[in-house]
């Protein structure tokens, strides 16, 4: 690239994307996420023997009542986190801003559509993102609906009295069903959606190190987010 | 003067409350109460027989003893016994209590079950309404009555006076309780009831006398005291004939009389048979805890002279006269009273429960039975039959297990006092006429007659199961139904309401309320704390498609198109159901949706580089 005097600059090799904050923030939440996964299975199980192999999962988590205090530890985790970003996107100027560029615009509606036609092979141009592309911005707000679910029908079984006393009639039961469902959908959405995403892609396999070190390559930034790219480096000129 | 005018009027005053004391006090009988001995009376006491009379043996005509004479009389006050609950159905002055168990009218041929009863339980009808006589009401139910009541009702119809100097009445039976006499035969009760011979019923019962001959096929002028010889020799009067030697010194018998109920006499009207897979057999399923543990009926269902019984359900002792009412519940036994006067154990010793983990608005939502008590919930709802439904213990019952009337149970449902208890539930069908009164069903003997001919044609399984009424049957009821009542003809089924609209099509109105299921409290077999619900896990109701909430309870009806469908348990909860369907079957939906979508993107992904890949080359 060169400045408009003619003067070369120098491109950098890799890309800070993430800072510390958001890497830790995502490490709590992947960990947590997939604890809640793994200790869910057999919770999920114990309410469907008329599936005869549901028995037989639980049985080999071993001892119910200790699954269930291992899945309210990740759960207290999920919530303390997600207390925590509150505050981040509140409270701090990195935070502020990363919320404000995960907003939902109407160029990623239009992205979408640009998306689809280069998949159909009717456009030959892939749309070019910002810093977070509609698929990223999915991926943030899915947590987040996510959470509220998880963590509201979550709580509202972990305190069957409040419920029964307080809530409407079948709350209780609803908030089982919902909870569960929304565990698969976020399960399924993380190993198949997500990870196809940030992993398992062509361009991305056998997975990278992003979520660890932060950095993403000059040249998968230009791929991936051309425009932020440009933004990065205007502004470093 | 004064002083003397004084002392006469005061002692008028005492002699006027004597007076006014003793005219209101009933005497008390020899019977009557109970001089502390725990040993049984022994019942050495001449029988006699209606109008008074004492029965020798070589009396001629041998005639019936009145229990009435027998066993009131000079020894214990009938009067106060027939206020009691097994007598006292007919009087209107009597609260109707919780809902009970109704009679069932029953004829599979017209598509009809009906719950009937004389008390004011909501959705039922009276037999009156029913199109039942008193003494039709007798005929088809007395087999379980246990005398008076509805069996001592004084015919109103004139043909029916005849009829009841004929047979007599059916006064309160105290044997079919109180016969501790191995040799008690309650289901010849049933015969004789069959026979109209009402007033020989309750002495056929016993070891001791055996009752030949027929009521019913007496004329209306025939005497049972003076008996003349009849023409016909097919038609035999009514008669006894006491076993040799059971008359003693002084025309004495001696009655095995049973202070307290055995609970074999309680059986013969209140058994049940669950049709479950596993346990149809009585060998096969468990018995109550309770009476493993050795308690008999009586112990809880109490009751003194009045024999105003405990039915058992907490709330009892707002209606109930007998001061045990309230201690005598689930709770009444279990639970300590104020102030913890019972700290380790209940009455007789009853296990005080922990409920260890138990979140305790449990308590509140629930009664005791609804975890403690019927068969153990399954996927859906199963078939029982009772005593009073499907006459068990008689002679003759159809054994199978699709006979009508068809009882479904156990049912999750709210009750009055806004608690979740086991139910037994039965789906009404019936043809009945809309006017100015309301909708009312069409009189029993109409129906078996007038539509019954109407669908003879329709084939009526073996089994005794509902014939398989087609809409076209349905309309063919209700052309007759027209031509027979005033009002615009009905028929009920399952929940539904079928009619000829304006221009006389048949519409269909579903959910009606004169359709709804009519539904009675259970409360045994009681289960043990380890075989309770929720002993295993909090998931034995609190997980997908757990019968709790999930069961599903199946919609019985003769219409061809309805059968097979159900209604989930949680629409018998007192909130709604539809919104805990419609919320769970968004979630369902938008997972498919959400993850349809993701797929079909990462296709589309994959499908463009490999496409540029290839294009490359």
């Amino acid at each position: 690239m060169k400045k408009s005097n003619g003067a070369a600059t120098v491109e950098p090799e890799y890309v800070q994307r993430f800072g510390l904050q958001f890497r830790v923030q995502h490490i709590i939440l992947f960990l947590g996420t997939l604890g809640l996964i793994f200790t869910g299975i057999p919770l999920w199980c114990l309410g469907r023997p008329e599936y005869g192999w549901t028995q037989s999962v639980v049985r080999f988590f071993g001892p119910i009542a200790t699954i269930r205090h291992i899945h309210r530890a990740f759960g207290v985790s999920l919530v303390l986190i997600s207390i925590y970003h509150l505050l981040y996107t509140i409270l701090t100027r990195q935070g502020r801003r990363e919320f404000l560029e995960l907003l939902p615009k109407p160029k990623d509606v239009a992205d979408v559509m640009k998306n689809s036609l280069y998949f159909l092979g009717l456009s030959k141009e892939r749309p070019r993102f910002r810093r977070y592309s509609y698929c990223e911005k999915f991926d943030y707000w899915a947590v987040y609906w996510g959470c509220v679910i998880i963590i509201s029908t979550g709580l509202a079984q972990w305190f069957p009295e409040a419920t029964g006393r307080y809530a409407p009639w079948l709350t209780y039961e609803l908030a089982a069903e919902i909870h569960a469902d929304e565990a698969i959908l976020a399960t399924l959405a993380l190993f198949v959606w997500h990870f196809y995403n940030v992993h398992f892609n062509p361009s991305r396999f056998p997975g990278t190190l992003l979520w660890w070190h932060g950095r993403m390559s000059r040249e998968e930034m230009l791929r991936e987010h051309p425009l932020e790219y440009e933004k990065l480096m205007s502004a470093r000129e | 003067m004064k002083n003397g005018l004084v002392l006469t009027a005061f002692l008028c005053l005492l002699v006027f409350c004597y007076c006014a004391a003793a005219a209101d006090t009933v005497p008390k009988l020899l019977g009557d109460e109970s001089d502390g001995s725990m040993a049984h009376p022994i019942h050495r006491i001449p029988l006699l027989a209606e109008e008074g009379d004492e029965i020798g043996p070589d009396d001629d005509p041998l005639l019936p003893f009145s229990t009435k004479q027998t066993c009131g009389g000079v020894c214990h006050s009938y009067d106060v016994i027939a206020t009691g609950w097994h007598f006292n159905a007919t009087d209107a002055n009597v609260p109707p209590g919780r809902p009970g168990e109704p009679w069932i009218l029953t004829d599979g041929r017209s598509g009809t079950q009906i719950p009937i009863s004389h008390r004011a339980w909501p959705g039922t009808f009276t037999p009156r309404q029913a199109g039942l006589s008193d003494r039709l009401f007798l005929k088809i139910f007395g087999r379980h009555l246990p005398g008076g009541g509805a069996g001592e009702l004084d015919p109103e119809k004139p043909e029916d006076i005849m009829r009841s100097f004929v047979s007599g009445k059916l006064q309160i039976n105290c044997l079919s309780c109180h016969d501790g006499d191995p040799g008690h035969n309650q289901a010849e009760y049933d015969a004789q009831v069959k026979r109209e011979n009402f007033r020989w019923a309750a002495a056929a019962t016993t070891s001791f006398a055996t009752v030949t001959g027929s009521a019913k096929d007496m004329p209306d002028t025939y005497d049972p005291m003076m008996p003349e010889p009849l023409n016909d020799p097919k038609k035999v009067p009514p008669g006894i004939t006491y076993r040799a030697n059971t008359f003693g010194d002084k025309k004495t018998v001696l009655l095995n009389i049973l202070r307290e109920s055995p609970s074999n006499r309680c059986y013969f009207c209140h058994s049940n048979m669950y049709l479950t897979d596993e346990h149809t057999e009585k060998w096969t399923g468990d018995e109550d805890i309770h009476m493993t543990a050795g308690l008999t009926c009586v112990d809880c269902h109490r009751n003194g002279i009045d024999h105003g019984i405990v039915r058992g359900y907490e709330g009892e002792a707002d209606t109930s006269a007998n001061p045990l009412a309230a201690t005598s519940s689930c709770r009444g036994c279990h639970l300590p009273g104020a102030g913890d006067e019972v700290p380790v154990a209940g009455r007789l010793g009853a296990p005080v429960p922990e409920h260890e983990d138990l979140p305790p608005v449990h308590l509140e939502k629930l009664s005791c039975t609804a975890c403690h008590s019927g068969p153990w919930p399954g996927d859906e709802t199963i078939l029982v039959k009772t005593s009073r439904a499907h006459r068990l213990g008689t002679i003759g019952v159809n054994k199978s297990h699709e006979a009508l009337p068809h009882i479904v149970t156990p049912v999750y449902a709210t009750g009055d006092d806004g608690k979740i208890a086991p139910h037994k539930l039965i789906w009404p069908s019936y043809w009945a006429s809309l006017t100015d009164q309301g909708i009312t069903p069409v009189a029993f003997e109409t129906v078996t007659s007038v539509v019954g001919a109407a669908l003879a044609d329709v084939e009526r399984p073996v089994s005794g199961d509902w014939p398989a009424l087609t809409i076209d049957n349905i309309v063919t009821g209700l052309k007759v139904v027209a031509g027979s009542v005033e009002g615009k003809p009905l028929y009920v089924s399952a929940g539904n309401l079928y009619s000829f609209d304006d221009s006389g099509d048949l519409s269909q109105e579903d959910d009606h309320p004169a359709a709804k299921p009519y539904l009675w409290s259970i409360a045994h077999n009681v289960r043990p704390a380890a075989q309770s619900l929720g002993a295993r896990r909090c998931e034995d109701c609190h997980s997908p498609g757990a019968p709790f909430f999930f069961g599903k309870i199946a919609v019985d009806t003769p219409v061809e198109n309805r059968a097979g469908s159900f209604v989930e348990m949680n629409q018998m909860h007192e909130a709604s159901g539809p919104t805990h369907v419609a919320v769970n079957k968004f979630f369902k939906y938008m997972i498919i949706t959400v993850m349809t979508l993701l797929i079909l993107h990462i296709m589309g992904d994959l499908f463009r580089r490999f496409m540029t890949k290839m294009s490359a080359k």
